[in-house]
């Protein structure tokens, strides 16, 4: 009997501690969270402080899966450092937690920019339950806000922001929104939206400083100009959580290096979600792509490994869905061609009196990039080729029609085909 | 477990089956008065045609599915007992993941409702729509076990 | 819909279905059964197969494709694809019609040589009154002899066919202010070929786009058809084979007789089997007959070939449309012999389960394999004498013990043509409208009511005829019928005048007992609906009832429907004025919101008419009575006399 332990409580702990459940029902398994609630659905933050849903629906698991998974759970707790010398945490507490394993899944945090009076009180960011409530506490207090960041976390902060009433102006220093996931064309549909629904855009522009005294009363740009408002929500995107693990002789850079097991340099030390600096397969080098879906992909190779198996994680990419007021966009890999390279190719469909838009990027004839707008149920067709790095060129020109789909790629899956008989 | 399978060289790509899996949907269940509801029912299937065959396309039900792991509000599960994905509305924030991922495309936004569209096997009927409408009847619904033989 | 009940309300019915089932014999139910689900694309009118770009489909849940690919839109494909039907079925009836104008110029050509070696089998002018008022129609001289005049009226009546310019001359039957909303609409129709082959040319790739006017073009041919080709068959063979007379009659698979060589002739066209009725009584026929062991030829009808004969010479009926595989199914049916239209193709696999011969007689209507005896109007009694003899061979051929005739047959009284429904209300001398007229007025009728059409196994055989015509006569309704729907009536007993006690209304039981007819007049076959509209165009001139048809106390009702030709007899109803229900199922439009919405509500303030689409035959009485006392309100009519009775 081994004990195993996880630091961080979210989708890539979870999905970890289920898979080492899964293969080991005998050792023990602790997972501590320096949050004070169970595992809950970090991406629905937005969804709650918009009023859609409520604090019990976004649990990821059900009240008893701790127990029911014979897994201690320890809340309110920071880990301060990591002894890989001694194989023990040592806690902010003094506590002493030994290990046979361990799965540094510590996630990440808002980046907060380094502007004039960015410690205030009422600048938040969106990342915890702790911050929506804190922001939901305001609200009654608040008439206008400003979102600093046009990235998935700023937008989904304007959206939840509107929807409550709130007058809310988003500062995108880029000259579009989303700049991190969508080329300009496709973002100029995001943006019409985001606008039509009375979320006001403020492209090209920094902040340089939040004014006020105690109180917020406005952001100052680059440009000079002032915006008055009593909240700030930053979503300039986020950074790995790696102090526990620095001066440890784990191997860091942005985040915490990961091999193809999802080892760190510290054998029985593994890595797994927002924290974890795999290998991006459209990039072809190392990345991290703070991504749900992707935690828990690699949070499960991660458990399979730690409890004894041997899952060779291929590498992740870039992939985010999302909508707003009604437009659904998807984002897959490389989602513009880096400058000017002519081994890279496009082909594109852009239809705005549809509001449609189809983007898909080749390399070599390897969709290495894809992005979607409104049409996007074909976009795991699409995410499947792109892991099995499949050669396109035979369909190229059937990639972006309507009537392509899974029947035209199922040659190529590795999969036998067992419903089409 | 059943399951649904697709004897492709019979499918005439004729649709039936699309519109009566819209219909089954729809709140009458009646094709002409499914036609006047105010929010029109989408079919959880479609034909897709490739290389001179039809190809219905709808969920598998994948025990392993992607679609599950990628719903970060937990709202689609594996019940193994039932052999198929389950889909809970309630928990549902329409954040469109499980569209992503799907490698097979069978999961489509329906952008009005928020809601993912997929099979869901006509729930307490006893026999799926799409399996009763087709013509040529190479929509089969099969029990798992004998598909393995 | 396994089960017998459930398939039919007529008892013979069911039990001929009982023995087909335990023969393991398919009929049309079964059938139907085998094609369920229906594509929904065709049920929505959906479906378009116009051009060789396509098939193409249109979603009706609105998430695919919402155009073809030449770009046509619902409203396009559902507009042309019911206009083809419309066109289909005016083709059915009119060359029905031109055939019987030819015999009529054959009847007129072999005048002369009759004198010299003719026999008394062939055909001659029956009806030469109704041949005099033809001819003054159409401005022959009516002082010239018969013939003379049969030749010129022939020819006149077949330029009606190939006419390209003008109005045909039946549409001046219909009142005056009709005419003008025809002439402003610009659908009086020209020529009744014309008529067909311009709306079918509407609906090719690339013409016309526009549903209104692809309706309006409908309703032009249909008329082509309803005051054209249907009205000359009607009319001809009135003067060729007699125009029809109350006559008693007797209906149901029970008038086949187990002891008798059965003879079913089926289809639309009499002009054959009239010859048969002759031929069956043929003494060197009879003789074989009884050496066969037959005690003689027993001749029966199906569908309208069976009104007609019903008609002019109380020829028993075996039964309507669904009823016709049944009929062979009872194992006692030597030859059936068919014309044209609503013979089904699987007569030849079921007649092969027996000793049944299929006969066809019409080059436009054969089956690969089945014996063909062609008909043509010159030797037609040596013709039919051939097929008689063919059934009387046939009878030693028969399985006694596969024989299963069901006992039940109903009398019935038929022959009400227009002339003569009147003429009997009004008394023999008085042939009059008036007391049709006055009766409505006063409100002791509540108004009229055609209800007509054939059977569908989408729904319960002969229930939608015969509850919604129960329904309309308690309402004092009197109700005319034509086709498969009167047959289905008389088999429940609601074609004798003592049904009027049974089940009609307080007033209009008093007509029908004073008149002495029945609640329910059967006016004979479906061309027959011709005649609908010229008693309507009657009773417009007779006055005191508005000044069009629109404006009659009137409904329409098509209840267990299937042909193309029930549509455009819908087409041309509602192009008359008249509000028109449709049961079994509403026509295949659906799919494009536009089009059902102006079929059903835009035409009204176009042509007066509309449609209606209703599955429920209590519904629909409801509906036909609303229509019928809204126009009474309109004329300033005092509500109907008597309230409802009991059902």
């Amino acid at each position: 009997m081994k004990q195993f332990v996880i630091i961080g409580n979210s989708a890539a702990g979870i999905a970890a501690a289920e898979a080492i459940r899964k293969a080991d029902k005998q050792s023990a398994i602790t997972i501590i969270s320096d949050e004070d609630y169970p595992a809950y659905c970090r991406c629905l933050i937005s969804y709650y402080l918009a009023g859609q849903v409520l604090v019990d629906k976004i649990l990821y698991r059900p009240e008893n899966f701790y127990k029911e998974n014979n897994i201690t759970l320890l809340l309110n707790k920071k880990v301060e450092r990591v002894d890989p010398k001694k194989n023990r945490l040592v806690c902010v507490d003094k506590a002493q937690i030994p290990f046979d394993a361990l799965l540094v899944a510590t996630g990440s945090s808002p980046k907060f920019p380094e502007v004039k009076g960015i410690k205030k009180e009422n600048v938040f960011g969106l990342r915890t339950i702790k911050n929506a409530t804190e922001i939901a506490e305001r609200l009654p207090m608040t008439k206008t806000a400003c979102v600093l960041g046009g990235g998935l976390v700023g937008l989904k902060a304007a959206y939840a922001l509107s929807k409550r009433n709130i007058d809310t102006k988003v500062i995108v220093k880029s000259k579009q929104v989303l700049s991190q996931m969508l080329d300009f064309a496709a973002a100029g549909f995001v943006q019409r939206r985001l606008v039509e629904h009375g979320v006001e855009l403020v492209l090209g522009q920094d902040a340089v400083e939040i004014i006020g005294e105690g109180e917020i009363k406005a952001v100052k740009l680059d440009s000079g100009k002032a915006i008055g408002c009593e909240l700030v929500v930053v979503g300039k995107g986020v950074k790995p959580n790696i102090e526990l693990v620095k001066d440890t002789g784990i191997k860091i850079n942005e985040g915490i290096i990961a091999n193809n097991l999802l080892q760190t340099s510290i054998p029985n030390i593994y890595t797994a979600g927002d924290v974890c600096e795999s290998f991006d397969i459209t990039v072809q080098a190392p990345s991290i792509n703070a991504l749900w879906p992707v935690a828990v992909e690699q949070g499960r190779a991660a458990g399979v490994n730690i409890a004894g198996g041997n899952i060779i994680y291929d590498g992740s990419l870039g992939m985010n869905a999302l909508e707003f007021f009604g437009l659904a966009v998807v984002s897959l890999g490389m989602y513009k061609v880096p400058d000017k390279d002519p081994s890279y190719e496009e082909l594109v469909l852009d239809n705005p009196k549809e509001e449609t838009y189809k983007k898909i990027v080749l390399k070599n004839n390897v969709i290495v990039g894809v992005i979607l707008v409104k049409k996007i149920s074909n976009s795991g067709v699409f995410l499947s080729l792109m892991r099995k790095k499949a050669d396109v060129s035979v369909f190229k020109n059937s990639l972006l029609d309507d009537n392509f789909g899974y029947p035209a790629i199922k040659d190529l899956m590795p999969d036998k085909e067992r419903i089409y008989v | 477990m059943k399951q649904l399978l697709y004897e492709v060289k019979k499918c005439l790509g004729c649709r039936s089956c699309e519109v009566a899996c819209a219909l089954a949907h729809s709140l009458s269940g009646d094709l002409y008065k499914a036609l006047d509801e105010e929010k029109l029912s989408m079919p959880r299937k479609k034909v897709l045609a490739c290389g001179g065959k039809n190809y219905p396309v709808s969920c598998r039900h994948c025990e392993d599915a992607l679609c599950v792991d990628a719903c970060m509000a937990g709202a689609l599960v594996f019940d193994k007992q039932k052999g198929q994905v389950l889909h809970d509305a309630e928990r549902c924030v329409g954040c469109w993941m499980c569209v992503m991922v799907c490698p097979y495309g069978a999961i489509r936004p329906d952008i009005k409702d928020k809601m993912p569209l997929r099979c869901d096997k006509c729930k307490d009927k006893d026999e799926p729509a799409c399996v009763k409408a087709c013509p040529t009847r190479a929509v089969i619904e099969q029990e798992k076990a004998e598909v393995k033989k | 819909m396994g089960n017998v009940e459930q398939r039919s309300i007529d008892k013979a019915t069911q039990e001929v279905l009982k023995k087909a089932q335990a023969e393991n014999i398919n009929t049309v139910w079964d059938r139907f059964d085998q094609q369920q689900p229906q594509c929904g694309f065709g049920q929505l009118g959906l479906c378009c197969t116009v051009c060789n770009m396509g098939p193409c489909r249109i979603d009706p849940f609105g998430e695919g494709a919402q155009t073809g690919a030449c770009g046509a839109n619902a409203d396009t494909i559902t507009a042309r694809n019911l206009a083809r039907k419309v066109a289909v079925g005016a083709s059915a009836h009119s060359d029905h019609g031109r055939d019987v104008a030819h015999t009529l110029s054959l009847i007129s050509d072999g005048a002369k040589h009759t004198h010299k070696g003719g026999h008394s089998h062939s055909y001659e002018i029956s009806d030469v009154e109704k041949l005099k008022a033809l001819a003054v129609e159409f401005g022959i001289d009516s002082t010239k002899n018969k013939d003379e005049m049969a030749k010129e009226l022939s020819k006149k009546l077949l330029e009606e066919f190939g006419r390209q310019q003008g109005e045909l001359t039946f549409t001046k039957r219909a009142p005056k202010k009709r005419q003008e909303i025809w002439k402003k609409l610009g659908i009086t129709p020209r020529g009744i070929d014309r008529e067909v082959v311009e709306l079918l040319h509407t609906t090719t790739m690339g013409v016309d786009n526009d549903y209104k006017n692809l309706i309006q073009s409908g309703m032009r041919c249909a008329l082509s058809d309803g005051w054209g080709g249907s009205m000359i068959a009607t009319d001809v063979q009135d003067i060729i084979l007699g125009s029809p007379q109350p006559i008693r009659g007797k209906v149901n698979l029970g008038v086949l007789k187990e002891n008798y060589v059965n003879i079913v002739v089926h289809g639309h066209e009499p002009v054959l089997s009239e010859m048969a009725v002759k031929a069956a009584q043929d003494p060197e026929l009879l003789k074989l007959a009884k050496k066969m062991g037959a005690e003689g030829i027993n001749l029966a009808g199906i569908c309208c070939t069976a009104n007609e004969v019903l008609m002019r010479h109380g020829i028993p009926v075996a039964g309507n449309f669904l009823q016709q595989e049944l009929a062979i199914i009872t194992g006692a049916v030597e030859v059936m012999m068919v014309d044209v239209q609503c013979i089904m193709p699987a007569l030849q696999e079921v007649a092969a389960c027996f000793h049944t011969k299929l006969v066809t007689t019409s080059p436009k209507a054969r089956f690969p394999g089945v014996t063909h005896i062609e008909f043509n109007p010159e030797n037609a009694y040596e013709t039919t004498k051939q097929i008689v003899k063919l059934a009387v061979e046939n009878f030693s051929a028969r399985n006694k013990e596969r024989v299963n005739i069901p006992a039940e047959e109903m009398d019935l009284v038929a022959g009400f043509t227009k002339e003569v429904v009147f003429q009997i209300l009004g008394g023999k001398y008085r042939a009059t409208y008036r007391p049709l007229n006055e009766a409505i007025i006063s409100g002791r009728l509540r108004g009229l009511a055609g209800v007509v059409g054939c059977n569908n196994p989408r729904q319960t055989h002969d229930y939608f005829h015969t509850t919604l015509v129960k329904e309309l006569i308690r309402h004092d309704v009197l109700v005319l019928q034509t086709g498969c729907s009167a047959i289905a009536c008389a088999k429940q007993g609601l074609l004798i005048p003592e049904a009027a006690k049974l089940y009609a209304g307080q007033g209009l039981q008093e007509i029908c007992e004073a008149v002495g007819i029945p609640p329910v007049l059967h006016l004979g076959s479906c061309v027959d609906n011709s005649r609908i509209l010229t008693a309507a165009s009657h009773v417009i001139t007779e006055g005191g009832l508005g000044e069009d048809i629109s404006d009659l106390p009137a409904a329409g009702c098509a209840p267990e429907w299937m042909s193309e030709k029930a549509i455009t007899i819908g087409f041309y109803f509602v192009a008359s004025g008249v509000y028109t229900v449709f049961g079994a199922s509403p026509f295949a439009t659906m799919g494009s919101k536009n089009v059902t919405d102006y079929l059903t509500k835009g035409l009204e303030g176009v042509t007066g008419g509309s449609f209606e689409f209703c599955d429920d035959p209590i519904k629909t009485a409801k509906l036909m009575i609303a229509h019928i006392d809204k126009k009474r309100q309109d004329l300033k009519l005092k509500p109907a006399m008597y309230e409802a009775g009991k059902a």
